[in-house]
Order: structure tokens, then sequence, then C-alpha cells
């Protein structure tokens, strides 16, 4: 009785505390930049917060002939990383954890066109993890922090942080002034509320514009991924082949190009076009078109949906074979 | 009329999606810079210039009202001249080196001004995540990142020769140099691969890691003679040993897109570290925090994204007793 009170309580202060913040002014990180120190001191103490539940999820990949980094996203240790860090499925390799513990782990799938990849661990039901981020929820401008285990893992000098924002996101890229090394390859990137956005794919030559996965990468392809099937460029050109370029926007995918005497084109697809599905799957980026269209034979049959000036299309198509293109 | 109307949305989504963040807006952009308001104004203050033959060699950070200055003792060799933000120049005097921590005391000498001195920062453990700003080698712009791993030692890396040794027991007479890496203290000795080493400074070798071991214990500049058997003639060569990460880092892709590192980044009895995009001429300058108080001396650059620094408590406690040590004489 007396603790149901307390509960009652305890979610109007809640509400109290909140409202406050929700109609005064906009936190520091989410202005168009930083105005004044206590801005940055906002951004820091945010940042200070978030750090020691970020760390702990974080784990580094000893693959035998190398190290990346990866992030723990579930308490029964799927880690997401970048696939030119686990190269293939089904290997076995060792991650450590924050607090240097060693586990087995077999590497799952991923794709080379995004770089996202996946790994499990082994034996374990209580692992320290991270919340990933919903998709289409960062954008350009938005402050995040990178981490990882740049050259292995190293308990004295422990996970390294570095502060940036993004300064693109594009398809299946994004990219940020948050500083990265090698060994940092499959390490996190979070937001500002602590949830994992992107995974650290490539450093530029250029120190301050390194290239991420976006999370939007995994979500697509989530079950594909899990399942320990992996796209090389390799299986690309063995699968079926439709002969469009696209775009993504937030509805679906819009057509920019299709190349003569295509499959795509044959069947009377349009730049301009917008893609939403096929064979009744919602098609949510570039990637996961490539994927679903390269996991069939040539010859197969799909059926593409599409809008085109406002009516709803749909057409059977014979994918054809890359090489021959 | 509907569906154009979402068309129109998407393409302005579209163009939502590829733009780029502005460069001002960025980490390092001007934008964010001016947030940083007195503690930039400070840093560029109390940031000094070291030159050779009008080069910039160093970066040191102003002390006392009387002009003194700390810097990187290994970078700064043969400092002959100072400038200021303000514009101004002096010349220059060694005072005091020391080792351990590769700090310099210098004095500059010109018009007796009362100089601006750095306020120290008293924090012993520098938080991960903690804003830190350094001034950018030409004294007008800053450069800002946070603290990004654990304060700790950084053990000593001792003198490298540059080679790859075989297994011992291949040869009896003595130790296979099976590679010689281009460009190092051994090549520059003249050592080939194919070389056998019989002798450590006159002791007789008869493991590669007794090699290892007696060249180890030596440090970058130091000299070792080695005894070689090449072609059956007894040689001795003299070879002025180098540092591993200028040695081996060759190899390493990562340090062929960092850009020049500091030599010596390695034996510090304490560093934090960070992230600031500093050239290897901005080390031996200051570092501080949001409130503009010096949290210590960048002391080495030691790849793309890492930078170390010596503390304030360390760089304090040097200064004590450089200034004793002078008051001495």
């Amino acid at each position: 009785m007396s603790f149901r009170f307390f509960l009652l309580l305890h979610v109007q202060l809640c509400l109290f505390s909140q409202l406050p913040g929700e109609v005064l002014e906009k936190q520091a990180w989410e202005k168009t930049s930083p105005q004044s120190l206590e801005d940055l001191r906002e951004i820091q103490s945010q940042l200070q917060s978030l750090l020691p539940e970020a760390e702990k999820s974080v784990v580094s990949i000893e693959t035998g002939d190398g190290a990346g980094s990866g992030v723990i996203i579930s308490p029964e240790g799927l880690v997401l990383t970048a696939a030119h860090v686990i190269g293939s499925t089904g290997k076995r390799m060792k991650v450590r954890l924050h607090d240097g513990k060693r586990l087995s782990a077999v590497s799952l799938g991923g794709s080379e066109l995004s770089d996202a990849g996946m790994l499990q661990i082994k034996g374990r039901k209580d692992l320290p993890f991270a919340p990933i981020s919903a998709k289409d929820l960062s954008s350009v401008g938005d402050w995040c922090f990178a981490l990882g285990h740049p050259g292995g893992f190293d308990s004295r000098r422990g996970v390294i942080v570095r502060l940036g924002r993004i300064i693109g996101k594009k398809d299946e890229t994004m990219q940020t002034d948050s500083r990265l090394l090698g060994g940092d390859s499959g390490g996190p990137l979070f937001d500002f509320e602590g949830k994992v956005i992107a995974i650290h794919s490539r450093v530029s030559t250029q120190p301050d514009q390194n290239f991420h996965i976006p999370i939007e990468s995994f979500h697509a392809n989530w079950d594909f991924f899990r399942d320990q099937s992996i796209l090389t460029l390799e299986s690309l050109a063995e699968g079926g082949f439709l002969g469009i370029s696209c775009q993504e926007s937030a509805r679906g995918l819009l057509v920019i190009g299709v190349l003569e005497g295509t499959p795509a084109e044959k069947a009377g697809i349009h730049a301009g076009d917008l893609l939403t599905q096929m064979d009744g799957k919602f098609l949510s980026t570039r990637e996961n078109l490539t994927i679903s269209v390269s996991q069939k034979k040539p010859g197969e049959l799909v059926r593409l949906t599409y809008e085109r000036d406002g009516n709803l299309l749909s057409s059977e198509i014979k994918l054809g074979r890359r090489s021959e293109e | 009329m509907a569906s154009l109307l979402t068309l129109q949305v998407f393409a302005l989504e579209d163009e939502n999606q590829s733009r780029l963040l502005g460069y001002e807006l960025r980490l390092n952009g001007k934008s964010t810079q001016r947030a940083f308001a007195e503690a930039k104004e400070e840093a560029l203050r109390t940031t000094v210039r070291l030159e050779r033959n009008g080069k910039l060699i160093a970066l040191g950070l102003l002390v006392d009202p009387s002009g003194l200055v700390l810097t990187k003792a290994s970078s700064c060799i043969g400092a002959r001249e100072a400038s200021l933000a303000n514009g101004e120049r002096y010349a220059l005097r060694i005072r005091k080196r020391h080792e351990p921590t590769d700090l310099a005391l210098y004095q500059l000498i010109g018009e007796g001004d009362e100089f601006p001195a750095v306020r120290w920062s008293n924090l012993s453990n520098l938080e991960n995540g903690s804003w830190v700003l350094s001034a950018f080698h030409e004294l007008q712009e800053i450069r800002v990142g946070v603290a990004s791993g654990k304060t700790r030692p950084i053990e000593r890396e001792g003198g490298v020769m540059g080679v790859i040794l075989g297994s011992s027991s291949k040869s009896p007479q003595g130790i296979t140099i099976r590679e010689v890496v281009p460009q190092a203290a051994a090549d520059k000795a003249g050592l080939l691969s194919g070389d056998l080493i019989t002798k450590v400074d006159g002791r007789r070798v008869k493991t590669s890691n007794h090699v290892v071991d007696l060249v180890n214990d030596k440090d970058p500049g130091d000299v070792v003679v080695l005894s070689i058997l090449r072609k059956g003639d007894d040689r001795d060569f003299r070879i002025t040993l180098g540092h591993r990460s200028v040695t081996f880092d060759l190899f390493n892709r990562n340090m062929q897109m960092s850009g020049p590192v500091s030599k010596r980044k390695d034996n510090f009895p304490l560093v934090f570290q960070h992230d600031l995009p500093l050239e290897r001429e901005a080390m031996g300058g200051p570092v501080f925090d949001l409130n503009g108080k010096c949290l210590g001396i960048n002391i080495a650059r030691v790849d793309r994204v890492t930078v170390f620094s010596l503390p304030s408590k360390i760089v304090r406690e040097r200064l004590e007793d450089f200034l004793s040590e002078l008051d001495a004489r």
C-alpha cells in the first residue's frame, strides 16, 4: 500500500522534473553549434554520464590475423562489427570484454557493400550490452562519440573515446569528424542518448572525415546477417541482376538510372519510379535491394512494386546475370 | 496533386540526406572554437613558438613572468629564437634539461617585459571525455578535442638496430641477420642480410634473444658495436641505435597515414591521452581545460589520433626542481 503510493509519487516527480527541460530550451548538443562555455560543459557532462555504460559494451575482436572492435547489443552476446573484421562466416574468434576477459565467438554474416558484420559470443546470457537506435533517428549535425580498441585491448589505456559530429549520411555510409585509427574498425558510434547509431568502417586520408556503417544497414538486413550469410562482391557477380541505380528516401528507393538492355529496362522501369517492395517485402535500403536480388539466381522471377505519378504499379521481372551486362 | 506534393517532399529530403555539415560547425570549426572564448585567449597568450633557422621545431609554455619557457627537450635541440602570438620575437637561452620527463627549460632574452604565465590546473586525474584544447602552431587558432584514454605510465622502449634475426640454431658461428630494415640504424651502418653477429659490445652471443636483450638495454642514440662475420672475414660495425617507433612504423599502415610522429613517444612517468589534431612541431606546448587552466604539456605525437601529455603535477614538480637547481648555483 505504502509502496504503491511511493511509486505514484515517484512517477509524478519524474514528470515534473521532465517538464521544464522540455518547454524551456534546447540541450546544448541540439543547438546548431555550442555558444558558450556553459554549452560545452553541458556536452561534456552528457558525454561523461553516458560513457561508463557505453564502454562496458565495447569488445576487442581477435581474429587471428589482426584486431578489430565491436559492440555487444544483447545479453546473449550478439555483436555488431564490420564485415572486414570478421572476413567470412562461421569463423572462430576471440573477443575481449571491457574487463579483459576472453570469450569464444563465431562470426555470423554481413555485407561487403556497407561493411556491416555480426558475430556471436558463445555460452553467455548476462553480458553488458548497448541499446541500438531505431532507424532514421540520426542526422547530419548530430553530436556523437566513437569508442574502440585501436591496436587491440590495453587494460591500462582502456577503451578509447573520441567526440565528433555527423558530417554526412547517405545510403550505406555515414561520415563523422570523430577521429579513428585502424583497430577501431567495427567499434560503435553512439548518439547523445547512449544508443548505437553506426559502426566504424574505414579511416579517411583526412583524419576528420571517417566512414561508418549506419545502423539502418543492420536493421534492413538483420535476419540475413544473423543467419550467417555474407554478401561478398564476388557473390554479387553470380547472383541475379536487375540493372537499376537508386537513392534511398523515406518511403522507398528512388530509381535514378536504368541500364540499357537490362531486365529492369525490359520490364519498363523508369528513372523517377519509387520502388517500395520486392516479392511483397518492403525495401528499406539500397543494400537491402541488392542483397535480395543477388540471393536469387539469374533467370528467376521477382515481383517489384513501385509508385509512378501517384499510381501503384507492379511488374514481374526475370533476373539477368551481372557479368553479361 | 497529392502525389506531386509527396515527390517534392522527397526531393527536399534527399537534398537533406546528401548535404555535408559545414566546416565551421565541425568539431574543430571556427563556430565551435568561438565557444571556448577565454580559454582560447589563454592558450594563445601563453604558448611560445620555438624556432631553429627560422623554422618551427616545437612549442613551449610561459611558466613565469620573467620569461621562462618549458618545452619538450628532444624536439627543441638547437632552438635559437622564440615568437609569441602578438608577434614579439626573442632570442633563447637553454637553462636546464631533464631526460626522464623529456622536459627542458629556456629563458626568453629581450626587453624586460612582464610575460604572461600559465595558470595551472590541480587536477590529478583527467576524466575521459573532458574537453581539452591547445594552440595551433601558428598561434592564431586553437584545436579542441577530449581526453580519450586513461592516465597511465608509458613504458620504455629500448633502442633498435632495425634488423630481423634468424634463429640461432641454424648457424653455430653466430646469429644470422635475415633482413635489414631500409633506412634504419643497421642499414646506415652498412650491415647486410646474411651477416653473422658473433659479438655485441665484445660479448659473445649464442642466441638471438641474447642479442635483442643486450641491444634493448641501450637507449636510442647509444652506440652498439657488433662483431660481424661476413664471407669468412671478421669486422666490427658501430651502430647508432634508432627509436623503435621510427624504425618499425614504416611497416604499419596506420603509421603510414599518420604523418610525422614524435621520435620519442615512450618511457614517460605518467601521461594522459587526447585526440587533438596537432602537428609534430606543436609538441612541447601546453594543453588547457575549459577554464583556461593548464592541464600539462603535449609531450609526444603518437599517431594521427593520439597525443600524449605530461600531467601538470609532473610538469610542476619538474619546474620546481629546475628552479631550485638554478638557485643553488
